[in-house]
């Protein structure tokens, strides 16, 4: 009897608490969201198993010793997971639309914006007593808006670590609801006359340019602001080899079994992050919503960015490239080209979104620099 | 720490950050420009580069893919897709 006792004593159902319940049904809303409704599953997939993981009672897998909590402390805490993706994607992006017309890199910049403004509303929310953020927590919440995953996820783990979870989740959802939460907000800051704006062709771009651009970069980052360095030193690397042609086996594995690997390792260990403890919280619940007002101030400011600079320059730009500022790539292109062809079938603004999109990879990416210099330096 | 203390250094950092992530990405604009350009008046004396990059010394006894091709190398081919779509380009930029 006393056996039988101490056996039911070790079940799940014995040990269960009612959060860890709540964070197992958040882990396979995580799973149905990836599985059936397609948002980001090569993320949410490992995100949410992770999160169900982490929450099984009496297991420990994300407690000290666990397993999920040894993927986290190798390769979060470390910085080196979001770093390693990092070298993928530079390894995958391609710099020609930005080179054939660099200008949209004032793109990339106007729509981080959001990144700042919405640091302040978490600072002014504080301040108002609603919340508990520090300034480090501030800037981690606000790097949402950069609607770049890695970033994220890098920027959280040096600057407030216990909302990690929170962070990573929402910017990845928000990666995914890209299609759904900028079209409304281009639609109303744009004319129908602008949309239709079409967009000189763009000139050739050399493969000596596209060699010698992650070079530069580079020198620019160690220059002016050596806290970038991980992020755009890792992303100027992978890019670097995929120009240069010479690794062409390097590059292969960088953008396609490397970044996946570390994928599959970095979703489990964000998921190990969902514990109940520390996700159940209304805190998460400010970080959901500060993070979609991130996103949408910064769609918001690249559109404007774009309008301004159509009025100025000479050759015309169509506004709606502007919300490619906010990285997301290329979902957010994608938004861009579909707006255009609603307007006009013959317009393709795809490869002119691409530039102002990896633009926002590399402007948010200084962004991030910037906070961590700013918060733990000052 | 002190509530308006946070207020002010959120604002701080605000201004601080966005007027750094401008004057990055204005200097590399300006880069990015000075470099296209010398790199364009440079390639038009020696060519450009094939795009499926220089090919490699290596030990393996290189493999002909296109054994029947009628154009002498792939170099030449890029070389000729590349004067073709300048021309293209410049045909389009004064026939608007």
């Amino acid at each position: 009897m006393e056996n039988i006792l101490h056996l039911w004593e070790n079940t799940g159902l014995y040990q269960m608490q009612p959060g860890q319940g709540i964070m197992i049904a958040i882990g396979m809303l995580l799973l149905y969201l990836a599985i059936n409704k397609n948002f980001e599953p090569l993320l949410l997939v490992p995100i949410g198993f992770g999160g169900v993981l982490a929450n099984i009672p009496g297991a420990g897998l994300a407690e000290h010793g666990g397993i999920l909590h040894i993927f986290y402390s190798v390769g979060i805490e470390s910085g080196a997971f979001p770093l390693i993706i990092f070298m993928g994607v530079g390894a995958m992006t391609d710099f020609g639309p930005l080179l054939a017309n660099p200008r949209t890199l004032f793109l990339g910049a106007a729509a981080q914006f959001g990144i700042f403004a919405t640091l302040m509303g978490a600072v002014a929310l504080s301040t108002l007593g609603i919340f508990d953020f520090s300034l480090a927590d501030a800037a981690a919440i606000g790097i949402i808006g950069g609607a770049d995953g890695p970033t994220s996820i890098y920027v959280a783990s040096k600057l407030a670590p216990d909302l990690l979870g929170a962070i990573a989740v929402a910017s990845y959802s928000y990666m995914a609801l890209v299609p759904l939460i900028q079209p409304p907000i281009m639609r109303l800051l744009t004319t129908e006359a602008e949309r239709k704006i079409k967009m000189v062709q763009q000139r050739h771009v050399s493969q000596r340019e596209k060699i010698i651009f992650p070079l530069l970069l580079l020198l620019l980052v160690a220059f002016l602001l050596p806290d970038a360095a991980p992020l755009l030193g890792m992303f100027c690397f992978g890019n670097l080899m995929k120009e240069c042609a010479v690794v062409d086996r390097l590059s292969n594995t960088t953008q396609n079994s490397l970044i996946n690997t570390v994928t599959i390792f970095l979703g489990l260990a964000v998921g190990s992050k969902l514990s109940a403890d520390k996700f159940l919280d209304l805190t998460t619940l400010g970080i959901l919503l500060l993070g979609m007002i991130a996103f949408g101030i910064g769609t918001a400011s690249g559109v404007l960015m774009a309008k301004i600079m159509n009025k100025i320059s000479t050759a015309p730009i169509n506004p709606l490239i502007g919300s490619a500022g906010v990285s997301a790539v290329p979902m957010a292109a994608r938004v861009s080209n579909k707006l255009g062809l609603e307007s006009d079938p013959h317009n393709f603004l795809l490869m002119h979104a691409m530039g102002p999109n990896v633009a926002g990879v590399i402007g948010s990416a200084v962004a991030a620099g910037i906070m961590i210099n700013y918060v733990t330096g000052g | 720490m002190d509530t308006s203390n946070l207020l002010n250094d959120g604002f701080t950092l605000m201004l601080f950050g966005m007027g750094f992530v401008f004057i990055f990405l204005t200097m590399l604009v300006i880069a990015t420009t000075i470099m296209s350009t010398l790199i364009t008046r440079y390639e038009r004396n020696v060519g450009i580069l094939p795009e499926e990059g220089v090919p490699s010394p290596t030990a393996v006894i290189p493999h002909h893919e296109h054994p029947h091709s009628t154009s002498e190398s792939p170099a030449d081919d890029t070389t000729v897709i590349s004067v073709i779509s300048a021309a293209v380009n410049k045909f389009r930029s004064r026939h608007k």
